[in-house]
């Protein structure tokens, strides 16, 4: 189930290169004590799209980095440009994210860690490979998942320090420690941190 | 407390009791408040532990099901060595019609005159093994080796009982007299508690003057998505979002469907070739949340307003292109129609409020997987659709009724309890006679099971031509 989408990727080196940018994205956005997601959407080699959340921009619930991105790549290409397009994102796309993706026709998607709150492609649901009216698409899980999940910790370390009234010591403590993906459960591999953003 | 007679009473009386007789507390009653034991107890995860809260712990034997008393005793039959050449145990005999073992035991002799007992729910049969929990319990009173263990032999049953609490009194008392006595606790487990059901079907049925009702509501859902869908825009649903605040409601978003406004980027009508889904963001419920956002940013004090003018400078710390227009032409957030623009322009919204918290929304449509989700990660309370969509809807949890055939994809993401928000949902039964405002419950079967209305133009959209579509 889940774990499938943790599956051998073919090519990995080249999908790794992609989901860097995505990574270096989402550490731009650590940087800014925005969260740390980070995504780019890639067409023929070349990365037509980039984006982070925008939710605290917009005071929008729904502007994540997927949709940041599209927003770009829609400026510039026409919508169909998606159907040869892979998206690269560094936490697994959430329900809202994942059914869009599939309305746009994406053609893959490669992500980092799992999305165990609200994730569309196997955290939660399987949007992506549901009964649908749209065609499916393959998700590929995984690639740099330890750094994606370590960026989230960061954020929430750095935001419970800005906090007026800190939390406890033991929640503040950077955990380092990762459970090797083969032996985690959706539940035991999340990060923890709270991820309203995904 | 005090009624009004009461509070004009002299201030000597403000307490004066109601009633000139007090009645005496039991030494029961009187003892139930004062005495403490101490007990064990454990933290568990209840995401995935069973938890049987619906059900009694101790029971005394005559408020069980008569097969439960009468069950077979495991621990007997643990023991029980098969002997061929006994066959017809003199011991063990069946208790005439029925199919229960009585097993005769030296202990059956004097049970007649032992004190009453209790029967107690330990826990689910998969948690631990029958020998364990015999050798767990044989080591201690009453089952270890002592007088009493004469009186109170250790006998262990295995029972089923209903695994999920009841939503409904009878249904209690069904289940209390076929499986173990089970408690209703006047809540919904499963779902909105009934009373705040209730409290928002009158709210918007009966409003108060001044505040808008459901059919109004609808109504201008109705007119948003027809206005978009005359500009050649979108393909007709339409969204009302409605702040309620102080009893008040205040329409604070209209939105129609804008699939099929062309974008900047070079492609006219978006998707044109190949998928003709349109702008996806042109959906109605993303176009409405997206306006609340855009109208937050407006009425903000300083301090929020701060805050997303350093979120929205990220952008350029992270290297994101910047084109105001062409990402205004893909998420739609702006008003495209007089209409919208009408309730778009005023700052009637309250200030520094999260997201769309506990917002109403009305929508002509069952919204896709997308919008719903949107819909959760906004927050919403009350969500009123008039048309199902069976074959996309996100909010449907049904997927076949025995009248209608398939009625949705079964999702039912207005309350997921794997979710961290859930909002009630209601599908709208429009009124049959549009004059008198009365709403006909029987319409919708008359109308042949949902297959109705969504007269949103003249023109020919309905229900099943929105059949595969994404709304
Ligand atoms: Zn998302
Ligand atoms: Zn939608």
């Amino acid at each position: 189930m889940a774990n499938s989408v943790f599956g051998p990727i073919p090519n990995r080196e080249v999908h790794e290169g992609f989901m860097r940018k995505a990574i270096e994205m989402a550490e731009l956005a650590l940087a800014s004590d925005e969260t740390p997601v980070g995504c780019v959407f890639v067409h023929k080699g070349e990365i037509i799209g980039r984006g982070i959340n925008g939710t605290n921009a917009s005071l929008n619930g729904t502007r994540h980095a997927e949709f940041v991105a599209l927003a770009e790549i829609m400026a510039k290409h026409p919508q169909s440009i998606l159907k040869d397009t892979d998206l690269y994102v560094t936490v697994e796309p959430c329900i809202m994210c994942a059914s869009a993706l599939r309305q746009y026709g994406i053609r893959a998607v490669y992500f980092g860690c799992l999305n165990d709150r609200f994730g569309g492609c196997g955290g939660v649901m399987q949007i992506h490979s549901d009964k649908s009216v749209d065609p499916p698409y393959p998700v590929y899980g995984g690639l740099f998942r330890e750094e994606a999940i370590m960026l989230l910790r960061r954020f929430y370390v750095q935001e419970n320090e800005k906090a007026p009234e800190p939390k406890p010591k033991k929640n503040r403590e950077l955990k380092t420690e990762i459970l090797p993906v083969n032996v985690a459960t959706p539940a035991a591999s999340k990060p923890s941190t709270p991820m309203p953003q995904g | 407390m005090a009624s009004p007679v009461d509070s004009k009473a002299p201030k000597d009386f403000d307490v004066a009791p109601k009633s000139r007789m007090v009645h005496l507390k039991t030494k029961e009653e009187t003892r139930q408040g004062n005495e403490t034991i101490k007990v064990w107890t454990v933290e568990l995860p209840s995401q995935d532990s069973v938890d049987l809260q619906h059900l009694r712990r101790f029971a005394k034997p005559k408020y069980l099901p008569q097969h439960v008393i009468g069950q077979r005793d495991l621990v007997k039959e643990m023991y029980a060595i098969p002997r061929a050449w006994e066959s017809t145990p003199l011991a063990v005999m069946q208790a005439p019609a029925t199919t229960v073992w009585e097993y005769s035991t030296p202990a059956k002799l004097r049970s007649s005159n032992r004190p009453p007992t209790l029967h107690l729910l330990i826990c689910p049969v998969h948690v631990i093994a029958l020998a364990d929990l015999h050798s767990l319990l044989l080591d201690r009173v009453p089952f270890c080796s002592s007088a009493d263990s004469w009186a109170y032999p250790l006998q262990i049953k295995q029972v089923t009982v209903p695994l999920l609490a009841p939503t409904s009194p009878e249904q209690a008392d069904a289940w209390s007299s076929d499986y173990w006595p089970t408690f209703y606790r006047k809540t919904n487990p499963f779902g909105a508690h009934p009373a705040t059901i209730a409290k928002a079907e009158d709210d918007l049925q009966r409003p108060a003057t001044g505040n808008l009702g459901v059919e109004k509501a609808m109504t201008l859902a109705k007119k948003a998505g027809i206005e978009t869908q005359c500009r050649d825009y979108g393909i007709g649903p339409g969204c009302v979002i409605m702040e309620r605040a102080d009893n008040v409601t205040e329409i604070i978003a209209v939105a129609g469907d804008a699939r099929q406004k062309p974008l900047l980027g070079g492609s006219g009508i978006p998707g044109g070739q190949g998928g003709c889904n349109g702008n996806i963001m042109g959906h109605a419920v993303m176009r409405a949340v997206g306006m609340i956002g855009r109208k937050r940013l407006r009425v903000a004090t300083p301090l929020i307003s701060g805050r997303a003018a350093k979120a929205e400078r990220n952008f350029e710390n992270c290297g994101l292109d910047h084109d105001e227009k062409a990402r205004d032409a893909f998420f739609l957030d702006l008003p495209i129609t007089p209409l919208e623009e009408q309730y778009f322009v005023k700052d009637n919204i309250k200030p520094d409020g999260y997201l769309c918290l506990r917002l109403e929304v009305f929508l002509t449509h069952e919204p896709c997987m997308m919008c719903s989700m949107a819909l959760v990660h906004s927050r919403v309370g009350r969500v009123i659709f008039a048309n199902r969509i069976p074959q996309t809807g996100g909010l449907t949890a049904e997927m076949i009724r025995n009248d209608s055939g398939p009625v949705g994809l079964g999702y039912g993401l207005c309350w997921r309890k794997e979710l961290n928000w859930q909002f009630m949902c209601w599908e709208y039964i429009e009124p049959k006679n549009k004059d008198t405002g009365n709403v006909d419950q029987d319409n919708k079967a008359e109308a042949g099971g949902g297959e109705l209305k969504l007269m949103l133009n003249d023109n020919n959209a309905n229900v099943s031509s929105f059949a595969s579509t994404h709304v």
